[in-house]
């Protein structure tokens, strides 16, 4: 593991846990985790179904709350905000790519792009306008702006899913499954993009995964079970397969 | 963008926000509809006391309603013009008749009297003919709405009221009080039809001078005639519309059937409404996970309900607006004062806004957690 100063992460969880109520009992989803996100890395959580990478995700997303622990964004301690706080630092600093693109239907894909920042009521400056032009343009979808949701493939719908978690240029991307859902070609070029954009420099991408697929684009591959970080290994390289982190 | 993701899902679950829409026009209608027949036989209530000319009416002494009561003598007339506030006083008498139709049979009908030659307080809207009629001795009004009733006299029919004899002088348009059919002569044939003496009335119709203290004229008549009951204009006519509503069940017959308007307004609103949220919860969620407050997802509820009782207050009007057209100078009576439409409109988007707190309260109870599963 290369040396790395933790204050530059971009989020940091401190001995963080997550119990959840199952209907009968607490049940703990997540031991105690220590975890820094670096800037400048695709950072892939993979894991059986049931792991807790989703939930860990959620926390670093400021989704959920963590049971215990502290959560820090770019050395900031967010654990005690309230959740009207919480929901602005997620609009400020994440951008969510979801399962299934989880697009809103009754908007159109430009207004899809624009309700992830003006949601909380702010105008929709023309910068604005243009940065979402340019990221529709960027993934291969000039001219789907006025198109609906379901006019549109599965794969194109998750590019819009990444182009909408771009806007604003957040400095986390924290990813759910995008590609679960989608054909190898469509997997490729949605994986493509998101490695180009982990690349930029003063972004982090985190994704969760249990397509090997996406294994060969992980900068660092963190492995979970049981809630737990079973391995945490940097450049995994081509050669990553899912054996190796199941 | 809230407003406009509010209008898109509106507009993208076309068939709830149909539901939603058509709650508000069944509120804006029904009631709108309950209230305009309420306000028609109000006006039917006090049809005289508001159309006639006069400032001050004298009535028998306990009076709560223009259309009862009993006779004054004739010389408190002589008295009330001795004031020096009065402009005018004319003596006016009301009394039953029953007008005998061609086939022998009868119809009730209220007669009005009025003082010759003036002939103030005479009807005030003539399909045919014109006041002046009624200063031939038999001459009497009816109103172009009772045609059907009494056998569809024309100008110059002769027919007997109470076996007095009666010619129609004149067709009035759309006159119709509470009691039924109102037709108007002068006071001598109404005295002769009512079998009045002729040092009775039935109340004195006082204008007072211009620039004139109402209050002050009221005390002055009040004191020169304590034995009869004395009343502004608008005292009698609210008076007397306070007695139908309190005696005859009216005001809680149509505030029963508003309310149940009211009501099954606000359950179609509020359920389908509900239904929206119900479909939309994923949306809402990454919304929520996205970056928006609780507030931002009641905002966004907020701008659908005033959207839907915007566009069904629209709708609802132009249905109301048609059925009073439709039912404009008919046998239902139906009126809408000008100050009604914007309450009765307010009223609904208040009604909306809370129909929209079920689904307010859903929305916002989402947890944005929910989006990743």
């Amino acid at each position: 593991m290369r040396w790395r100063n933790m204050a530059e992460d971009v989020v940091r969880l401190e001995s963080v846990t997550r119990d959840f109520f199952d209907g009968k009992q607490m049940r703990t989803v997540l031991q105690e985790t220590d975890l820094g996100i670096a800037p400048g890395e695709l950072t892939v959580l993979a894991g059986p179904s049931g792991s807790g990478k989703t939930t860990l995700l959620t926390i670093m997303g400021l989704v959920l709350k963590a049971t215990t622990g502290r959560v820090l964004i770019s050395g900031e301690d967010v654990t005690d905000k309230s959740e009207d706080q919480r929901a602005c630092i997620r609009l400020r600093t994440f951008g969510f790519v979801f399962q299934q693109a989880a697009l809103v239907p009754a908007l159109s894909i430009t207004e899809n792009l624009l309700v992830s920042k003006s949601i909380q009521g702010d105008r929709v400056t023309r910068e604005l306008r243009q940065q979402a032009a340019g990221l529709l343009e960027e993934l291969g979808l000039a001219g789907y702006g006025d198109s609906r949701p379901q006019q549109l493939s599965t794969g194109q719908q998750q590019r819009v899913g990444i182009a909408r978690a771009l806007v604003g240029d957040p400095r986390i991307l924290l990813c759910d499954e995008p590609t679960s859902a989608l054909d190898v070609e469509s997997s490729r070029i949605v994986l493509d993009s998101l490695k180009t954009i982990s690349g930029e420099g003063s972004r982090a991408v985190v994704l969760v995964s249990h397509d090997p697929r996406v294994f060969p684009y992980a900068d660092r591959l963190i492995k979970i079970e049981d809630g737990r970080i079973m391995s945490d290994t940097r450049n995994p390289g081509q050669g990553a397969a899912y054996e190796e982190v199941s | 963008m809230r407003s406009i993701t509010a209008l898109r899902m509106l507009m993208h679950d076309r068939a709830t926000t149909a539901g939603s829409v058509l709650g508000v026009v069944a509120i804006i209608f029904l009631v709108g509809q309950q209230l305009s027949i309420l306000f028609g036989l109000l006006n039917y209530m006090s049809v005289l006391v508001d159309h006639m000319p006069a400032d001050i009416w004298v009535c028998t002494a306990s009076t709560e309603n223009v259309n009862s009561g009993g006779t004054l003598p004739m010389r408190y007339v002589d008295r009330v013009r001795g004031i020096e506030e009065v402009e005018w006083a004319e003596p006016l008498i009301r009394t039953g008749g029953l007008y005998s139709l061609d086939d022998g049979r009868f119809t009730g009908l209220q007669v009005v009297g009025l003082s010759r030659p003036e002939l103030l307080g005479g009807p005030w809207r003539f399909h045919e003919g014109g006041v002046n009629a009624l200063l031939d001795f038999d001459a009497i009004t009816v109103d172009r709405m009772d045609l059907d009733v009494l056998g569809y006299p024309e100008i110059g029919s002769v027919s007997e009221v109470n076996r007095q004899r009666v010619a129609v002088g004149a067709i009035t348009q759309s006159i119709r009080g509470f009691e039924g059919t109102v037709v108007f002569t002068n006071i001598d044939k109404a005295r002769q039809i009512g079998n009045i003496p002729a040092d009775r009335c039935s109340n004195i119709l006082i204008k007072l001078k211009a620039g004139v203290g109402r209050g002050e004229a009221l005390r002055a008549v009040g004191d020169l005639l304590p034995n009869a009951a004395v009343f502004l204009s608008r005292q009698l006519s609210r008076s007397t519309r306070g007695y139908y509503l309190s005696n005859t069940g009216i005001g809680g017959s149509i505030g029963f059937s508003t309310i149940v308007g009211t009501l099954v307004g606000i359950v179609i609103i509020t359920l389908t409404m509900y239904t929206t949220v119900l479909n939309r919860q994923k949306d809402f969620a990454v919304l929520r996970a996205l970056g928006a407050r609780r507030k931002d997802i009641a905002i966004t509820i907020l701008f659908q309900g005033l959207i839907i009782a915007a566009v069904g207050s629209v709708l609802g009007f132009f249905l109301l607006a048609l059925f009073l057209y439709g039912t404009m100078d008919s046998s239902l009576p139906t009126y809408m004062p000008l100050w009604v439409p914007p309450v009765h409109a307010g009223f609904t988007v208040v009604l909306c806004l809370l129909a929209s707190v079920l689904s307010m309260r859903r929305a916002t109870s989402i947890e944005p957690a929910t989006a990743f599963r």
